[in-house]
């Protein structure tokens, strides 16, 4: 089986998060770039089947900046097998980006794409249901689990109260919310091994594909509201404190 | 402006993110309510059904709540139409031609002012459109799913055990959540039990959903959920920033923890400094006494 994962690089989910001189995108100075969580759960997921059956093909695939390079390389560091890079210095529009992609995916031929929820940078969750439209495959949603099944792929899907368990055909597409266990650390053959891998690279203009689509665009940017300034109770006995807090959110905050 | 509303269900009552929008549809505009039934919610059938009506109609703005089903049948309904799509926002409103909305990014470390063009398709976040009480609910037209365009097989539903009564996590309007503090998942009746009192949601930290205390669903933060109840209570939570991004949008934050340097501290309005197991069963009583009287 080939499983293929489009990934995205966004600011490491440790970074304190400021917003830039133009009022409207981050400050990216000094910032530490990272595989988007949900992608990271993408690939542990692939490379989980990988584990059980060798001769599983686990692809990468990026649409961004050059930088998003080093976002392959870590996950060839995982253990995933290729990468490719389509160079776009500027942020196509969110269904340029499907198609783009859908170009890649035909070339590559997977049987299982598996994307990330969303990028944890715009959050919006877009494109993975999006590149299935384009290429008319079926898709699962928010899935915890894909097990091979006889001519298909069962897919877990985390609902409400329980999992709904999906048989798809191959080829499919899934969005990642969780794999099953923590994504790995690169090892250190791991990460030699990757280094002396070929990361494909072309321009997004070398695809054909227009780049131009409905776009949301950012008029302005602001930290969420400062918090603080809250009233700490303590040094009492906890029946006090509570009868004292619980008063305080009925009758200061409202809220019981 | 011409707005369609795409309702959901819990059970057999309209979710309150529907009356949500259909309040807020009916300020923007020439509103209308449609839900898609069928025996469950699938993409192909449920887009398929949806964009015949889209087309028929031609509002320019589709609303849906950016829940589970709803967040994945508008991006690929979007997709479909080839219309603009902003997902998860928390405020909206019509400017010129356009709409403009507002929705956190990078998980919930940023808002943006987003400019979207019309026609749409917009998820908005449970509980962030006002809603009056006692509102009557909304018109609803109902279509069919299309399941002649299924290419899944629903194979079966797997329940966990936990949950299920309770109101859900991303909708609640009072969420009591658990981290390591807690010690262990033997000790969760204490969260459980003042979530009861409260009438609220249960949720927990990622390391506790990562040592496999609690199920993933219950996990608020980055990774997890996001959620923006009127009261937000993190009992035994260090607060890292991936679960301060999942709920500092809280109305009303109370932080219980013995560490009074904890990060949680610098987001919460009332912070208690003491031990969960000797404060939080003395509160669940004090809550239930205030709440009776």
């Amino acid at each position: 089986m080939k499983i293929l994962i489009p990934l995205k690089q966004v600011p490491d989910s440790t970074v304190r998060v400021k917003v830039g001189a133009d009022g409207k995108s981050i400050a990216t100075e000094g910032i530490t770039w990272s595989i988007s969580p949900y992608d990271e759960y993408a690939i542990e997921m692939a490379l989980e089947r990988k584990d059980a059956d060798p001769s599983t093909v686990v692809a990468v695939v990026t649409v961004g900046p050059a930088r998003s390079r080093d976002a392959l390389r870590q996950a060839l560091a995982m253990g995933c097998d290729e990468a490719s890079i389509v160079i776009a210095d500027q942020a196509a529009a969110p269904l340029a980006l499907a198609r783009a992609l859908a170009k890649v995916v035909e070339e590559s031929k997977p049987d299982l794409v598996l994307c990330g929820k969303q990028a944890s940078d715009d959050d919006q969750g877009f494109v993975g249901p999006a590149l299935a439209e384009v290429l008319g495959w079926p898709h699962v949603a928010t899935i915890t689990k894909a097990v091979p099944a006889d001519g298909g792929v069962e897919l877990w899907r985390e609902v409400e109260g329980g999992h709904e368990v999906w048989k798809a055909p191959l080829p499919a597409l899934a969005t990642v919310h969780k794999s099953e266990k923590e994504p790995r650390y690169p090892s250190l053959p791991g990460i030699m091994k990757a280094k002396k891998k070929e990361i494909a690279e072309r321009a997004f203009s070398d695809l054909a594909v227009d780049p131009a689509g409905p776009a949301p665009e950012v008029l302005s940017m602001e930290p969420p509201p400062a918090r603080g300034g809250g009233k700490i109770l303590k040094d009492g006995d906890p029946k006090h404190l509570a009868e004292q807090l619980a008063t305080a959110l009925r009758d200061e905050a409202k809220v019981l | 402006m011409k707005i369609l509303v795409v309702a959901e269900r819990k059970g057999t009552e309209l979710r309150r993110v529907t009356l949500e929008l259909a309040a807020k549809a009916k300020e923007l505009g020439d509103a209308s309510v449609v839900e898609i039934v069928g025996e469950r919610y699938s993409p192909l059938p449920f887009v398929s059904a949806l964009a015949r009506k889209v087309e028929a109609d031609s509002p320019d703005l589709v609303l849906l709540g950016a829940t589970l089903n709803g967040r994945d049948l508008g991006a690929r309904l979007a997709a479909r139409l080839g219309r603009a799509y902003a997902a998860d926002v928390t405020g909206l409103q019509a400017s010129g031609g356009s709409l403009e909305v507002e929705r956190p990014m990078y998980a919930g470390k940023v808002r943006a002012k987003v400019r979207v063009p019309l026609p749409a398709v917009v998820t908005t976040r449970p509980g962030s459109m006002p809603l009056k009480n006692g509102v009557a609910a909304p018109e609803v037209a109902k279509i069919e799913s299309d399941t002649a365009v299924e290419k899944l097989t629903f194979v079966k539903f797997a329940a966990v055990a936990s949950g299920g009564k309770r109101v859900s996590l991303a909708e609640a309007r009072i969420v009591v959540s658990g981290g390591r503090g807690l010690k262990g998942p033997e000790n969760w009746s204490l969260v459980e039990q003042l979530a009861d009192a409260l009438g609220g949601a249960v949720g927990a930290s990622r390391a506790v959903t990562d040592a496999g205390w609690r199920p993933n669903e219950e996990q608020v933060g980055q990774t997890g959920k996001t959620v923006t109840p009127d009261l937000y209570v993190a009992l035994g939570i260090s607060g890292a920033i991936q679960h301060l991004a999942g709920m500092t949008s809280s109305k009303v934050i109370v932080a219980v923890n013995k560490d009074p340097d904890a990060d949680i501290f610098k987001v919460a309005d009332y912070g208690v400094v003491a031990d969960v197991f000797e404060f939080v069963p003395a509160f669940t009583e004090a809550v239930k006494k205030v709440r009776s009287t």
